[in-house]
């Protein structure tokens, strides 16, 4: 009897391993997609309600800790709001000019031709190690795979998987993720990676290349993965090492990725597929 | 202790709830990048004291239940918790009393073989894993809220299976 416990019991634990792995194969190969989503309803809709009060009770109970400092940042910002009225109206008169004189050269610096789809954000992706958001916007709403979302002007990611309403976004700030990038001022290419740490990291900046704290870092467009000239952050620090062939750069991202509520979906950038010229190079 | 089939239907609302709370208040309470793994709690404590069928049913409901909600392939979860029930069921009626030391001694050992699995099956599908960093960044902390959390998580789930135990009885 108790060996018969025995070999069942193993018996039994080979079985749902096998049952487990077979289930993570056919989830990774994409073939229950549709299943996933049905039963992932339900969850989702309690998370997103749960979401939207852990939020506000973080910001609350943000903000009651800080109550001192608001008061004197309020009364900071009420002096500056004085001093920044007189501006405005001088600023005024400068774009009027401005606004006359580009539409007798013809010019816009404005990228107009994004078509943008704001979308709210559901929950956070609840490992810690992969960096995703879920968006209530999908296939409904036209969102396909790889669309670039924004947020205020900077970059929050990719969209990776989409259902009928929803969309999961991964993050710049995931180790899985490699942007295409250059810096503003001096035009030098890189790749902005995401770290475990959540912060970022722009890497493979040619050594004789003018890297400076506060320098603005924007996607090159490289690759076709992103439109060009999205902010992605701001240089916070430089690192070069004496045998490296690049040199890398802390990047502070725009984003605050920990309160993100809203989201904008460029829906008018369709990702170029260039694997077709990598498997030419391949051959002989 | 064998509990009824209420038992096992009963993991899918508490498994919903946990996943919800899980993907929601956590991330706003992470130390570094760990947090409470409410779902590992929850099965842990009710694998101690029941039978592996029913331990098996809410490893399941609860690792699918996470993974839904993750970017992870669907069952990544569930193999961490399968090894887990696989050692732990039962052992509360194998020894005379579930100690302190034995809970933090299963907390500590869990914690670790679950977030490794987990981040073997998701490296294995594609993802980037730092498993060096992973291991004060992530495990750490998670093991030290695990250790804080498993208290109030197991009393409640000692409380619902004398519950449902004495139902069974009267039944």
């Amino acid at each position: 009897m108790r060996t018969t416990w025995r070999a069942n019991r193993i018996v039994f634990f080979l079985f749902c391993t096998l049952l487990c792995a077979g289930l993570i194969t056919v989830s990774a190969a994409g073939a229950i997609g549709p299943v996933e989503g049905i039963l992932a309803g339900p969850v989702s809709f309690l998370t997103g309600l749960f979401n939207d009060v852990a939020l506000s009770s973080s910001a609350l109970a943000a903000e009651l800790a800080e109550i001192q400092t608001l008061r004197e940042r309020n009364a900071e910002l009420e002096a500056a709001l004085a001093q920044f009225q007189a501006e405005l109206v001088e600023l005024r008169e400068i774009a009027s000019d401005y606004t006359r004189l580009t539409e007798l050269a013809e010019y816009s610096s404005t990228r107009e031709d994004l078509e943008l789809l704001t979308a709210d954000v559901i929950y956070y992706d609840p490992s810690s190690r992969i960096r995703t958001i879920v968006i209530n916007v999908g296939t409904r709403d036209g969102i396909a795979a790889g669309m670039p979302v924004v947020s205020a002007g900077s970059l929050v990611g990719r969209v990776i998987q989409v259902s009928a309403n929803a969309a999961r976004v991964l993050l710049v700030t995931d180790e899985s993720s490699y942007v295409s990038s250059r810096l503003q001022t001096s035009r030098e290419e890189g790749s902005v990676v995401g770290l475990l740490t959540g912060n970022l990291r722009m890497i493979d900046i040619p050594l004789d290349a003018e890297v400076q704290e506060g320098d603005l870092v924007i996607t090159s467009g490289l690759g076709g993965n992103f439109p060009t000239d999205l902010v992605i952050g701001q240089v916070s620090s430089v690192r070069q090492f004496e045998f490296e062939l690049s040199q890398e750069a802390e990047v502070r991202s725009l984003v605050s990725f920990g309160t993100l509520e809203f989201v904008q979906v460029i829906t008018s950038f369709q990702p170029i597929d260039i694997s077709v010229f990598e498997s030419q190079d391949d051959q002989p | 202790m064998r509990l009824t089939t209420t038992a096992n239907v009963l993991s899918l609302p508490i498994m919903l709830l946990a996943a919800a709370i899980q993907a929601s208040f956590v991330p706003q309470i992470r130390l570094l990048g760990g947090g409470p793994d409410l779902i590992f709690l929850l099965v842990l404590a009710w694998s101690i004291n029941a039978d592996l069928d029913s331990s098996v049913v809410w490893a399941f409901v609860g690792g699918i239940m996470i993974d839904l909600l993750s970017a992870a392939p669907t069952g990544s979860s569930v193999m961490g918790l399968l090894f887990l029930v696989f050692a732990t069921s039962g052992i509360g009626g194998q020894v005379y009393q579930i100690g302190f030391t034995i809970l933090v001694g299963l907390v500590m050992i869990g914690t670790l073989v679950q977030q490794v699995t987990f981040m073997m099956v998701i490296s294995l599908a594609g993802f980037r894993v730092s498993w060096l960093e992973d291991f004060s960044y992530i495990i750490a902390p998670t093991m030290l809220y695990n250790l804080v959390l498993i208290w109030p998580v197991y009393w409640f789930v000692r409380r619902l299976q004398r519950r449902l135990d004495r139902r069974s009885i009267k039944s």
